[in-house]
């Protein structure tokens, strides 16, 4: 349930800590992005000498919600935090790790890099 | 601008999960369908069969210190802790090969040792209840003992305690007699 203004904490070694969604890129009657949804966000906080600077605007793929996501098998998975990857516009990650368990639901969006590079897919 | 991507569905979306995991908070079977899992950032899962035991997670209460989950009653020796029924139902790791002959064997067996853990059970309940009983008993005798001057009045008392020194008293000096 990720809309503009949402704060997420960013999964990955770009450098960006947190960011803040300002658009998210899933249809027009969507308004709430959830896992495997592309959105538009601004950097909110960075570590220094990094990639990516506080304050730039980037593509991000949203990787874990603590809004549970209901499967085609009658399953639901929920996370702790709601947390991003930043991609590029080709889809694929802009950093090198990726950082926690990630949903497979990404596999979706053929996001496999990034599913490939995270340490656990739930 | 909007980018409308069409939902692909994977194998593991159309199959009903068949693995029926135990619940973290209640230890009941987690069934496809029902519940949550929860997944915290060390990657930890956390399975719960309904919305209460995750409520209750949430809470962040302690199973074994709330009475109606099964880790309590084991604990508190209300419920068949170590039992060789239980073998039967426990989590393998490496999936069995098909056997026709090994299913119709553990489809059999089934029924027995669920008939065996049942009769188990109701042998513990029994057991625990007639010590309950037993223990309840004294009590009330205790009580009957310490608190006799409510139904009985102090003087009434003193003088049945006269009576049976006196008669106790008769039977020694008789046992003497005899013995003399």
């Amino acid at each position: 349930m990720i809309q503009p203004q949402s704060y997420l904490r960013v999964a990955d070694n770009t450098g960006a800590r947190e960011i803040m969604c300002i658009r998210v890129l899933s249809g027009a009657k969507q308004q709430a992005a959830g896992i495997g949804d592309i959105i538009i966000a601004v950097v909110k906080d960075a570590a220094p000498n990094m990639l990516i600077k506080k304050s730039d605007v980037v593509r991000a793929v949203i990787v874990r919600t603590r809004k549970n996501v209901r499967r085609k098998n009658g399953t639901s998975i929920r996370f702790d935090e709601n947390a991003a990857v930043i991609i590029n516009k080709e889809s694929n990650p802009r950093g090198t790790r990726v950082f926690g368990p990630v949903a497979r639901e990404l596999r979706d969006g053929n996001f496999t890099k990034i599913i490939s590079l995270a340490p656990e897919v739930l | 601008m909007a980018i409308r991507r069409p939902r692909r569905y994977h194998i593991y979306d159309s199959l009903p999960k068949l693995r029926l995991e135990k619940c973290w908070f209640c230890s009941s079977t987690c069934y496809p369908g029902h519940g949550v899992t929860f997944v915290r950032n060390d990657a930890t899962v956390f399975r719960f069969c309904r919305s209460k035991c995750h409520k209750n997670f949430k809470m962040k209460r302690n199973p074994r210190k709330v009475k109606w989950t099964k880790a309590y009653r084991k604990l508190a020796g209300k419920d068949l802790a170590e039992d060789a029924t239980f073998e039967m139902e426990r989590k393998r790791n490496r999936p069995e090969k098909y056997d026709r002959e090994l299913v119709h064997k553990a489809v059999g067996a089934l029924k027995k040792v669920t008939a065996i853990r049942a009769t188990r059970e109701a042998r513990l309940h029994t057991l625990r209840k007639s010590a309950a009983r037993d223990a309840e008993k004294a009590a009330d005798l205790r009580e009957l003992e310490q608190s006799i001057h409510l139904i009985k009045a102090p003087g009434v008392l003193a003088r049945e305690e006269e009576e049976r020194l006196r008669e106790s008293v008769e039977e020694l000096q008789q046992t003497e007699a005899m013995q003399e």
